[in-house]
C-alpha cells in the first residue's frame, strides 16, 4: 500500500464529537489559527440526534451566516399547560409581539440532523477536518495527563496536545477515562420523541400558525407523564410535528410503564389528542439528558482535556425550561478560546486550561444552572402535589370558577378557591408553596 | 512476475438509496436530497482488490468516473487501502449510458497497464450490471462475473474464479488481463484504519484525467450513447383475485382451467 503518514502531532486538538458543543469547539479554535480534527461517530453530524427543540441562538448568531442556516419555524408563541390524569387542562400562553421580529428572540426550531451538518460544515470551512463514522472509545493518558483518543477504527489511536469532549449526554469516553463520574441514576432523564409528518397547510391551520412562525408548547401534570417528574412538550416544525416527553429515569425505573407508553397516554389526553391526530409517524426516538444542574458538573478542566456541553452537565431541564443547545454553545466557544489561548503558551496542563471554567462561571450558564438547580429537588420532594393535586385542582377550579347554573358568582369563587386550597393545604400551605416556587418564574 | 500486479478497481458514486424516493405525482426519481455515497457492492470489489493485492502483490489503483466531486469515492477506496486514485472527469462525459461509460473505463484500464480490473456487481442506482462485461469486450479481455470467490496463480498469470451461476457454481480459470465482476456480499468489507482515512480525506488527491486525455473525445457522451431513458414510470400494484377452496381436487381443476 502506498505510504500511510502519521498523523500523531499533527493536529493542535482532537474534538471528541460533531454536535453543537463540539463545532462550536472546533470553529472558534480554527479561526484561532489552530489545527482541529472533529471525530463524530454518525455518518454525518446530526443523524443521531433526537433532539426535538427548540435552538437557542445568541452566539450562534455571532460565530456564522446563521440566515444560511436550514431552520424549520421560530418561536412565536409558547404555551404552558398543566394537565391532569382525568383530561383537565388549564394553560397560559405567550406571544410577545417582538418575537415575530428579527432576531426572534434567538429561538428557532430546527432539525438536528440538518442543522448540525450544516454547523460542521462552518467549521469546516475554517479548517478543521471532520472524520465521521468513527466512536472514540477511550483516551490515552500517560502520567495522568490526556494525550489521545483511542477509536474504534484498526489503527485507531491518534494523538493531540489537547482533546475536547463533545460527546453528548451519554459520556460514556469521559467516564471510561475517569475524567468524571456516572451519572447517578436520578440526575438523568429519559426522553421519548417522535415526529409525525403532515401536510404544511393543515399543519399551519391546526396550530393557527404561518410564514416561519411555531409553536413550542409544554405539557406538565400527571397528564403528561404520569407519575414522574418530568413533563411533555410539542414543537412545530415546518412540515413536521415533534411531540414527546421528558422525566427523571429514576422514576421511570419504579414506574411499570414504558417509555413508549408513557408517550402514548400523553398523546391520547384529550388536550394533546387532535393536535397530533393524523399524519405520519417518520422518525422515533429515546434518549437520556442528563438534569442535574450544578451540583453534577463534572471538573471542566484537566490536564490535556475540556469537557463541553451536555458531557459537562451543561443542560437546563427545570420543567419550565429545556435548555442545552445554548450552554452547549457557549461553553464550547468559551472551552474553544481557552485551548487557543493556553496552546498559544505552548501549555496544556490544567491551570493554563483555567479561563475556559471561569469564563463560564461569568456567563449566564452556570449562574442559569444554579438559579434552577434547586427546581428539581423541590419537584422532587413536591412530587404529589405539582403534578397530581395541582393540576386536578386547577382544572376543578376552573370548572367551578366558570361554571354556568343558577347560583351566585361569589360561590363559584369561594368553590374554586377552596379546591385549590384543598390541594394546598390551605392558605398558610399555599403561602408556603408559593415562597418554594417563587424561583420558578423569576 | 516479481513485483506483483496493477489491479484496477471500479466504483462509483451513486445517491444513497435510502434517500431516494419516487414523487408519486411527477414519477419521477426525487434524488436531490439524496447524500452522494459509494455504491454499496463496490465495497466487496475493493475489498476483493485488496485481498488480491495482499496475496500476489503490486498496487490497486480505484478508477472513476463521474463529476468533480465523485472524488469521495476514491477517497473510500484509498481509505480501505487503495494505494491510488484516477478519477475520469470532463463535462463530454456527461448523458454517457453503459456503452461509452466502459469505454471510458477500459481505456484509463489500459493507460493504467492493467492485470486484473475490478468491478461491482451492479450499481444501486442504474442496476444493469453491464459495465464490468462492457470494459472486457472494449478491450478484449477475459471477463468473470458473479463471482463468488477468487484464487491467484501468478506464477500462470491467472485467476480462477468460483461463479455463482443458476443451481450451483461453476469455476473458471482466466488468463490475465481480467475483468472481475465480483458478487455482492460475498466478502466483508474492511474498515479503514484511522490514519489512512485521515489521510484519504486530506492529503491525498486523485489524479483527473479528461476524455481527450484517453484520445476518446468523440466516442463518449449522450450524442453516441445508443440508449435513452424514454420516461418513468410508477407501477401500481395489481390487485390479485384470491380464492380459498376446500378440497385438492378442486384446486387441481382449477390450475387445470387456467392452463
Ligand atoms: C428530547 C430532547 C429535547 C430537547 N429539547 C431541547 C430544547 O428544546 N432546547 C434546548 O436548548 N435543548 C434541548 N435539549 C438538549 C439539547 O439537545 C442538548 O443540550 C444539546 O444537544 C447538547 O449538545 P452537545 O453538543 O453537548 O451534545 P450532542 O448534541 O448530543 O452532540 C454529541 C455528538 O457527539 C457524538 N458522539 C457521542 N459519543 C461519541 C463518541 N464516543 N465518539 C464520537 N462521537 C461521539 C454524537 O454522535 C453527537 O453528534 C433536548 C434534548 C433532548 C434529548
Ligand atoms: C437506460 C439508462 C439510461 C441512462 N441515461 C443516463 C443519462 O442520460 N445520463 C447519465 O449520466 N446517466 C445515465 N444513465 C446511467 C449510466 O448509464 C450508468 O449509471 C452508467 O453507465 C453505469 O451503469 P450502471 O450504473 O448500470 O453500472 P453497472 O454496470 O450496474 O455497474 C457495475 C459496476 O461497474 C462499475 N461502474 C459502473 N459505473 C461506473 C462509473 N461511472 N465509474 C466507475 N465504475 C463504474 C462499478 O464497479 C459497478 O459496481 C442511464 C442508465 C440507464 C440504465
Amino acid at each position: 500500500m502506498s505510504e500511510t503518514p502519521n498523523y500523531d502531532s499533527e493536529y493542535d486538538a482532537i474534538v471528541v464529537g460533531a454536535g453543537l458543543a463540539g463545532s462550536t469547539a472546533a470553529l472558534t479554535m480554527a479561526r484561532d489559527g489552530l489545527d482541529v480534527i472533529m471525530i463524530e461517530r454518525g455518518p454525518s453530524p446530526g443523524t443521531k440526534n433526537v433532539f426535538g427543540g427548540v435552538l437557542y441562538t445568541p452566539r450562534i448568531r455571532e460565530l456564522t451566516d446563521f440566515d444560511d442556516a436550514p431552520k424549520e419555524r421560530y418561536v412565536a408563541k409558547k404555551t404552558y399547560s398543566m394537565l391532569s390524569e382525568e383530561g383537565d387542562e388549564t394553560s397560559m400562553s405567550i406571544a410577545p409581539s417582538s418575537w415575530r421580529e428579527e432576531p426572534h428572540n434567538n429561538s428557532w426550531m430546527v432539525l438536528r440532523a440538518d442543522f448540525d451538518e450544516w454547523f460542521a460544515e462552518q467549521a469546516v470551512e475554517a479548517g478543521a477536518m471532520l472524520v465521521t463514522e468513527t466512536t472514540v472509545t477511550d483516551l490515552i493518558k500517560e502520567n495522568g495527563e490526556v494525550v489521545g483518543v483511542e477509536t474504534d477504527r484498526p489503527d485507531g489511536e491518534l494523538r493531540a496536545p489537547m482533546v475536547v469532549l463533545a460527546e453528548g449526554a451519554n459520556s460514556l469516553v469521559s467516564e471510561a477515562a475517569g475524567l468524571k463520574d456516572r451519572d447517578d441514576r436520578d440526575n438523568v432523564a429519559v426522553s421519548v420523541k417522535e415526529v409525525r409528518k403532515y401536510d404544511r397547510e393543515k399543519l399551519e391551520d391546526r396550530f393557527h400558525i404561518d410564514g416561519d412562525a411555531g409553536l413550542a408548547a409544554h405539557y406538565f401534570g400527571d397528564g403528561a407523564c404520569g407519575d414522574a417528574v418530568g413533563g411533555g412538550f410539542l414543537y412545530t416544525n415546518k412540515r413536521t410535528v415533534s411531540i414527546g416527553v421528558v422525566y427523571s429515569i429514576e422514576d421511570a425505573a419504579h414506574d411499570k410503564k414504558t417509555p413508549d407508553e408513557v408517550l402514548e397516554e400523553f398523546k391520547q389526553h384529550p388536550a394533546v389528542a387532535p393536535l397530533v391526530r393524523g399524519g405520519r409517524m417518520v422518525e422515533y426516538s429515546a434518549h437520556a439528558i442528563p438534569e442535574g444542574g450544578p451540583d453534577s458538573m463534572p471538573e471542566l478542566v484537566h490536564d490535556g482535556a475540556v469537557i463541553v456541553g451536555d458531557a459537562a452537565g451543561l443542560v437546563l431541564n427545570s420543567g419550565v425550561h429545556l435548555e442545552g443547545t445554548n450552554m452547549a454553545v457557549e461553553s464550547g466557544y468559551h472551552a474553544g478560546r481557552a485551548v487557543a489561548d493556553a496552546l498559544a503558551q505552548g501549555r496544556t496542563d490544567e491551570a493554563a486550561l483555567a479561563s475556559y471554567e471561569t469564563n463560564l462561571r461569568d456567563s449566564y450558564v452556570v449562574e442559569n444552572l444554579e438559579h434552577y438547580g434547586w427546581f428539581m429537588d423541590t419537584a422532587a420532594e413536591e412530587k404529589e402535589f405539582l403534578f397530581d393535586d395541582l393540576p386536578r385542582a386547577l382544572g376543578r377550579a376552573g370548572d367551578a370558577y366558570f361554571k354556568m347554573d343558577n347560583t351566585p358568582k361569589d360561590e363559584h369563587v369561594s368553590e374554586a378557591k377552596s379546591h385549590i386550597l384543598d390541594a394546598t393545604g390551605g392558605w398558610l400551605g399555599a403561602a408556603k408553596k408559593a415562597w418554594k416556587f417563587r424561583k420558578m418564574l423569576s | 512476475m516479481t513485483d506483483g500486479w496493477n489491479i484496477v478497481v471500479c466504483v462509483k458514486q451513486v445517491p444513497d438509496a435510502d434517500d431516494v424516493s419516487i414523487d408519486p405525482e411527477t414519477g419521477r426519481l426525487n434524488r436531490s436530497d439524496a447524500e452522494a455515497v459509494m455504491n454499496a457492492p463496490d465495497y466487496n470489489a475493493v475489498e476483493a482488490a485488496l485481498e488480491l493485492r495482499d496475496e500476489v502483490g503490486g498496487t490497486v489503483t480505484a478508477l472513476s468516473m463521474g463529476p468533480p466531486n465523485a472524488d469521495a469515492v476514491l477517497r473510500v477506496a484509498v481509505g480501505m487501502g487503495a494505494d491510488d486514485g484516477v478519477l475520469l472527469s470532463d463535462p463530454a462525459f456527461g448523458g454517457s449510458d453503459t456503452w461509452p461509460t466502459s469505454l471510458a473505463l477500459a481505456r484509463a484500464a489500459e493507460e493504467l497497464d492493467a492485470d486484473v480490473v475490478f468491478g461491482g456487481e451492479e450499481t444501486t442506482d442504474s442496476s444493469t450490471g453491464q459495465v464490468p462485461p462492457g470494459i472486457a469486450a472494449h478491450n478484449g479481455w477475459a471477463q468473470l462475473t458473479y463471482v463468488e470467490e477468487l484464487e491467484s496463480r501468478p506464477e500462470e498469470d491467472k485467476l480462477v474464479a468460483k461463479r455463482d451461476v443458476e443451481g450451483g457454481y461453476e469455476r473458471v480459470a482466466a488468463e490475465l488481463p481480467v475483468v472481475v465482476a465480483m458478487g455482492f456480499g460475498e466478502n466483508d468489507p474492511r474498515p479503514a484504519g484511522l490514519h489512512r482515512k485521515i489521510y484519504a480525506e486530506t492529503d491525498f488527491e486523485p489524479e483527473t484525467w479528461t476524455a481527450e486525455d484517453l484520445g476518446i473525445e468523440d466516442e463518449v457522451g449522450l450524442a453516441v450513447s445508443p440508449t435513452q431513458v424514454g420516461g418513468m414510470d410508477t407501477a401500481d400494484p395489481v390487485p390479485r383475485e384470491q380464492e380459498v377452496v376446500d378440497e385438492t381436487d378442486e384446486l387441481a381443476e382449477q390450475i387445470a382451467e387456467v392452463l
